[in-house]
């Protein structure tokens, strides 16, 4: 038995690494995604007094800060029995469309994209934002561009663009100004033309993909809101890798559908439903779930990439087009809530007297996948249990599986090339898994490969 | 100029900091080149040689503090970047149970894991405690800040590039806020979630527990100016750090001593949570914990029992 590893992977957000088993006869036997980080959060959350979840749960995670907060102050909403006002829930839902337009932007421009637009063979100094500048700089000034609008609302609306902290029970604790909204509103709509022309290169990108890249059968699961694509609220569905909707779930029943189980060779644990399935969230799933976007352009791409691969697909590498719609409409609905002048409206906050209720779970969808925040509180609110249910947790199978097809393909003779090495590691940035998330338990990803040898790691 | 970014325990959100310096990256590629950041760029480990290296994160198991030392010995100037790498940061939260018991809650504890769960063994073991990175080797510069904000790291980085520093404001979180003090009457602690603050007046001064006086500053007091109190999350101001006889907890007792003229021990009455509300970004700091009347000792003490 031989192992190889890859170790750090890279272009991912946090640690992790791969690690490879080889039979006598150098063939791969097995191969799995490790994660070698953990930091604790659902133990030392316990004494905290739950209103200060939303700020310290946003640190689990540098990149979806703001999906962390805002579950957080869902949560806290149900146990102080305070419903956001309607400017509240817009301000929220205008935030977390800030955190989307960073993120996919982040993730399709800097980390995945260079594997398609440089070449996944290209030496691995150049596959990344700096060889981007240098291949495409148009490209790459407006990937800044349309990031930095993100990270500007973001911080319009949480004070800070990362580790925002506006949020609290019954709403947001600021109004938005008739100026700040139009300065925004500058910036929303350059950003929107953006994204429409880079959906050719999206759309070049995903004429190409190969559908059985990292090839795994799965059931899935997202939130969508009448039909529609939605991140800040709506219910939570799932469909079986047959594409039958076999649930769906908005709160504390939450238990009912899914369960967690752990390995001894990662921190990061794994999600099932109930019945032993395993699933995936994020931009596929949530695309095979919603019928529409409910924004004009990235319903005509929509229509395009179904047209690739058909209503549902399981092609992992489609998780990337798929990312590139979501920004695309996150970016149009940006534009049509600062457009409306309501949004300034001064009843942010619904007041909060004492603890209403002893559990609040909030659920949201953030850029990599439902997200879970389920807390428990004595009378006096402070938090005596808690659960949190990151994406890239869920995902976690989908990418240990994609991990051994590739590497099952790759590997030749008991040897891998680093360009090789890359190929496995775009399974895993198809993902965009987020290690600082998958580890709040206590973590840490770029990535490893690991080869081993009658588990001697050479 | 060669620089590289190194990630231990902590969020990633210093890396993105730093890529939030926007178009101004475009510029520092002019100047310097990034030879390591696994977040962006797919080298898997430190070159030698490196000019500048930035660490991000706390160490919290056997391969931060290896990662740690490796990037010690290969660069020239490295620097502690954000409130994690100088003090812990949230990390450090995790010092308020053992190890063990961290790992019986996120493995055996939760609602959706059973009670047999696995416990990971063939991955690298936690140290002892957390750390921060400069309780551990020798540190140039320390930039706190969780993150370090676009304004400052525009005026920092570029000046590290020239071999220079750059001359900053060194004062509290209240020096940036643009609240007014008002009169104290009928002064008692709320909890967050309690009444509405107004925009006007000190939240300390309302009641609400804000950590600006003892706070270093360069956020331009985001959180206050949004009505959202200071959490601290820069780490201590500049006299809590240079005074062995001040920490967080006793000059925050004592600021609200004197603005209430009410004894310090009723004050003290009020607190509550302190690891939460006080010590969220510093409970791994050795510095911080080794003040004559830190709080820190006490509270690791009390949860591990």
């Amino acid at each position: 038995m031989k192992e190889i590893t890859i170790n750090p992977v890279t272009r991912i957000e946090g640690h992790a690494k791969v690690r490879i088993n080889l039979d006598d006869n150098d063939n791969v036997e097995s191969a799995h995604f490790q994660v070698v980080e953990l930091r604790g959060f659902e133990k030392f959350l316990i004494g905290s007094a739950v209103e200060e979840a939303p700020r310290i749960t946003p640190r689990i995670c540098g990149i979806c800060p703001t999906s962390h907060h805002i579950a957080a102050a869902k949560a806290c909403d149900q146990i102080f029995g305070a419903e956001p006002t309607d400017t509240g829930k817009k301000l929220r839902e205008l935030m977390m469309l800030g955190q989307f337009i960073h993120s996919h932007s982040l993730h399709f421009f800097m980390l995945a994209s260079p594997d398609f637009l440089i070449g996944h063979d290209a030496p691995a100094e150049e596959r990344n934002i700096v060889g981007l500048v240098k291949k495409s700089p148009d490209l790459a000034k407006k990937a800044i561009s349309a990031r930095k609008f993100g990270q500007r609302l973001t911080e319009a609306l949480g004070g800070k663009p990362i580790h925002p902290t506006t949020c609290i029970p019954g709403g947001i604790s600021n109004s938005l100004t008739e100026q700040k909204r139009a300065e925004l509103l500058e910036m929303a709509r350059p950003t929107l033309d953006i994204a429409r022309e880079g959906w050719s290169v999206a759309r070049g990108i995903m004429n190409n993909t190969d559908t059985d890249f990292g090839a795994v059968e799965t059931a899935f699961m997202g939130i969508e809101k009448n039909g529609r694509f939605s991140v800040y609220d709506g219910d939570v569905s799932i469909l079986s890798k047959e594409n039958v909707k076999t649930g769906s779930f908005s709160g504390v029943e939450y238990p009912d559908y899914l369960n967690e189980y752990s390995e001894d060779w990662s921190y990061l644990k794994f999600t099932r439903l109930y019945n032993g399935e395993y699933y995936r969230v994020g931009p596929l799933a949530r695309l095979n779930i919603a019928e529409e976007m409910g924004t004009p352009e990235a319903d005509s791409g929509l229509d395009e990439y179904r047209e690739t691969f058909g209503r549902f697909t399981q092609a992992t590498l489609a998780y990337n087009p798929a990312r590139y719609l979501e920004f695309l409409s996150c970016c149009e609905r940006a534009v049509s809530l600062l457009a409306d002048p309501s949004i300034c409206g001064t009843d942010t906050r619904t007041p909060a007297e004492g603890v209403v209720n002893e559990r609040g779970v909030g659920i949201i969808e953030a850029p990599r996948g439902t997200l879970i925040h389920d807390y428990s509180v004595d009378e006096n609110g402070f938090i005596t249990k808690c659960n949190l249910i990151v994406a890239t947790c869920q995902n976690n199978y989908g990418m240990d599986r994609g991990v051994e097809d590739v590497a099952g393909k790759v590997v030749e003779n008991g040897n891998l090339s680093e360009s090789a090495a890359n190929k496995i590691e775009m399974v895993i940035r198809a993902y965009d898994p987020c290690i600082s998330c998958a580890t709040h338990a206590i973590g840490k990803m770029p990535l490893n490969i690991e080869f081993c040898r009658n588990r001697n790691i050479i | 100029m060669k620089i590289a970014i190194e990630e231990l325990a902590g969020c990633s959100g210093c890396t993105i900091a730093v890529l939030d310096l926007h178009e101004v990256i475009l510029d520092i590629l002019n100047e310097a080149e990034i030879v390591y950041s696994p977040v962006i760029m797919d080298v898997k480990e430190p070159p030698d040689e490196i000019d500048i290296a930035f660490v991000t994160g706390a160490v919290r198991n056997e391969e931060n503090m290896e990662r740690l030392k490796n990037i010690r010995k290969k660069a020239k100037t490295l620097v502690a970047l954000g409130t994690c790498a100088c003090y812990g940061g949230i990390s450090g939260l995790s010092m308020l149970s053992s190890n063990e018991e961290i790992f019986n809650t996120v493995y055996r504890g939760v609602d959706t894991v059973k009670e047999d769960g696995v416990i990971p063994t063939d991955v690298p073991p936690f140290t002892y405690r957390a750390f921060a990175v400069g309780d551990l080797v020798k540190m140039d510069y320390y930039i706190t800040g969780c993150p370090p904000k676009e304004q400052y790291l525009k005026q920092i980085i570029p000046a590290l590039l020239k071999g220079d520093i750059a001359e900053l404001s060194r004062k509290s979180v209240c020096s940036e806020c643009d609240r007014k003090m008002g009169s104290v009457e009928g002064w008692h602690l709320k909890r967050r979630y309690e009444g509405k603050p107004d925009r006007e007046h000190c939240l300390l001064g309302q009641g609400y527990l804000c950590l600006g006086p003892v706070t270093f500053g360069r956020c331009n007091a985001a959180c206050p100016k949004n009505n959202i109190p200071c959490h601290g999350c820069n780490g201590p101001s500049l006299d809590i750090l240079r005074e062995p006889c001040r920490d967080l907890y006793n000059m925050m007792v004592r600021r609200i001593s004197d603005l209430t003229d009410r004894p310090e021990k009723e004050i003290e009455k009020e607190l509550y949570d302190v690891s939460h509300t006080m010590y969220p970004f510093t409970i791994g700091s050795l510095i911080m914990e080794d003040k004559e009347n830190s709080k820190i000792r006490d509270l690791v003490q009390e949860r591990s029992r």
